[in-house]
């Protein structure tokens, strides 16, 4: 494998088992175990995998937010995987500590570089997830510049980081360092995670963000 | 005319009166028989009360505190004891008449107050000449018989003309508000006319022009008159559906229209539901309706409530003409060209 990324899958429906290791593998992701039970997360080659790319929807109806603590709480980098576009969900995954939170309905190349943030440890941040952001209103939430707002907004609108480049004059790196400086100031709120310890950890290091801005 | 006017004349009718009997017959009468001098305090009394009421006409403040007509009752009490013994109803008793003039003007407007008063006023008199007990009964009689029954029947016409004037300014009333329902079923139907017209914006001059062949849908650009129409329609259609989220069943509608050209759109939507007034929501999708009426491939659709904020945006692949823009007034609305993405959104501030 050319970056050696390896990726566990939990999800209850074999064709998107099926669906998501070809989409892996087109991207040199070795997908080293999936099942619909997330015990597959935690023994055998899936315990070693990188990442963890969890379905929130399991057979049984609630969503598997325990399983996502736990996984978190046991330092795992975890993408969550859901059919629902919920921004509640989305937001209170984030919370717990997951890295991504990806609709089904976002395609293949979401999902490779969600994985492929999540190896590394950094965020990734699907225009979805971007407008769940933009649109919380809850009072914990972040202060986020102008621009930091104006690009979330535009990028949940438009799904192309190039035209959110060329919209607001700037360039892409910058549109992904803005996007990752929300996600930074999101991580270092509410309760603590090893994954979100890390974030705001790498990025102050990095000099992504302050701590005054914070 | 309204009660203040009536009540407004009546007054200064009676004020006149009042006067003229004051100076003209009873101040003869005074002079000219012996009197205590309590009288000239009951005349007195009565001149202040005179004053009073001539303060209140001119200042256009017809009403009169009813206690006022305590004077008047006092003066009747000096003015019928200072009288010479047996003068009761005689030639000399010169306050007899002139206390009823004046409870009729203190108190015109209150006809039981002033048939109290009245009965009181007469029947001190009546007692005061029977304890002389040397009067002439028939002069009695006649005094108060003619002099009463003038002043109740000015009391009467008063009355009538109060009545009077009120059922005249209930029918002025009642006619008025019809001629105003009136007006504002013509306006309601005309502006219901009207804006459905201006709803249906480019379908009637289109059709018209189909209609006289002036136009052919061979043509790229009534082909794209027409997308935007049926677009436009499909939106005024789900305009008054009884939903949940109205603005979002609009947007829905709109791309269902356009998946049916053949555009692949998808819709994403974000926050929570808040009110629209419904012609912010008209302005909200109207840019939104227009470029998805001229997109051709892929077009995201997007709906951002935030908590100062909705925003409709819509992301196209740029078509070769952008469609214009029509006037929006509660709304902003800005569209952009970038590497061959056409943008168009609408933002309105909810606060």
């Amino acid at each position: 494998m050319a970056d050696g990324v390896t990726a566990v899958l939990v999800d209850d429906h074999p064709v998107v088992r099926a669906g998501v290791a070809h989409w892996l593998s087109t991207a040199d992701i070795e997908l080293v175990a999936s099942g619909e039970d997330p015990g597959v997360a935690w023994t055998g080659p899936g315990a070693a995998a990188d990442v963890v790319v969890l379905d929130l929807h399991l057979t049984g109806g609630a969503p598997a937010t325990s399983e996502l603590r736990k996984l978190v709480e046991d330092g795992r980098r975890v993408i969550v995987y859901s059919m629902r576009d919920d921004d509640e969900i989305a937001l209170q995954c984030l919370e717990i500590g997951a890295l991504s939170y990806l609709t089904k309905a976002e395609g293949a190349d979401h999902l490779v570089q969600a994985v492929k943030a999540a190896a590394v440890g950094q965020s990734y941040t699907p225009p979805a997830l971007a407008g769940a952001l933009a649109g919380d209103r809850s009072d914990t939430r972040p202060a986020l510049s102008p621009r930091e707002t104006e690009v979330l907004v535009e990028w949940f609108q438009s799904e192309s980081k190039e035209f959110v480049a060329q919209r607001l004059n700037i360039t892409l790196s910058t549109v992904n360092s803005h996007l990752e400086r929300i996600r930074v100031k999101y991580a270092a709120i509410g309760r603590q995670a090893p994954t979100k310890a890390a974030l705001v950890a790498r990025a102050i290091q990095d000099g992504l963000i302050g701590l005054d801005d914070l | 005319m309204t009660d203040h006017a009536v009540l407004t004349i009546t007054r200064r009718v009676l004020l006149v009166v009042v006067l003229a009997i004051q100076l003209v017959l009873t101040l003869p009468q005074l002079v000219g028989s012996p009197h205590g001098p309590s009288a000239w305090v009951a005349y007195g009394l009565l001149t202040s009360v005179l004053g009073i009421v001539a303060g209140n006409v001119a200042a256009a403040r017809p009403e009169l505190p009813a206690w006022l007509a305590v004077a008047p009752l006092a003066a009747s009490v000096l003015a019928t004891t200072a009288l010479p013994a047996g003068a009761s109803f005689g030639p000399a008793d010169w306050g007899f008449g002139l206390v009823g003039w004046y409870l009729l003007l203190v108190l015109v407007e209150r006809p039981t107050a002033l048939l109290a008063a009245l009965s009181a006023h007469i029947c001190f008199s009546i007692v005061w000449f029977a304890h002389a007990g040397n009067g002439d009964i028939g002069t009695a009689g006649v005094v108060i018989l003619s002099g009463t029954s003038f002043q109740l029947g000015v009391l009467v016409i008063t009355r009538v003309l109060h009545r009077d004037a009120r059922l005249a300014a209930e029918a002025a009333a009642e006619h008025d508000a019809a001629r105003t329902r009136e007006e504002l079923a013509r306006q309601r139907e005309q502006d219901l006319k009207a804006g459905f017209e201006g709803q249906l914006g480019a379908l009637l001059p289109l059709l018209a022009d189909l209609a006289d062949e002036q136009v052919s849908v061979a043509d790229q650009t009534t082909r794209l008159r027409c997308s935007v129409a049926a677009v436009q329609l499909r939106r005024l259609f789900a305009e008054n559906d009884d939903v949940p989220d109205p603005l979002l069943h609009e947007l829905t509608a709109c791309v269902d229209v356009a998946e049916r050209r053949g555009v692949v759109v998808s819709l994403a939507v974000s926050g929570t539901a808040t009110p629209v007034p419904t012609e912010v929501r008209r302005e909200l999708v109207a840019p939104m309706a227009q470029a998805l009426a001229a997109a051709n491939g892929r077009a995201k659709v997007s709906l951002l409530r935030t908590a100062t904020e909705v925003r409709v945006a819509v992301v196209a692949d740029a078509p070769e003409t952008l469609p214009e823009a029509g006037t929006a007034e509660a709304v902003t609305v800005e569209t952009s060209v970038h590497s061959g993405l056409v943008r168009s959104e609408a933002r309105w501030r909810t606060a």
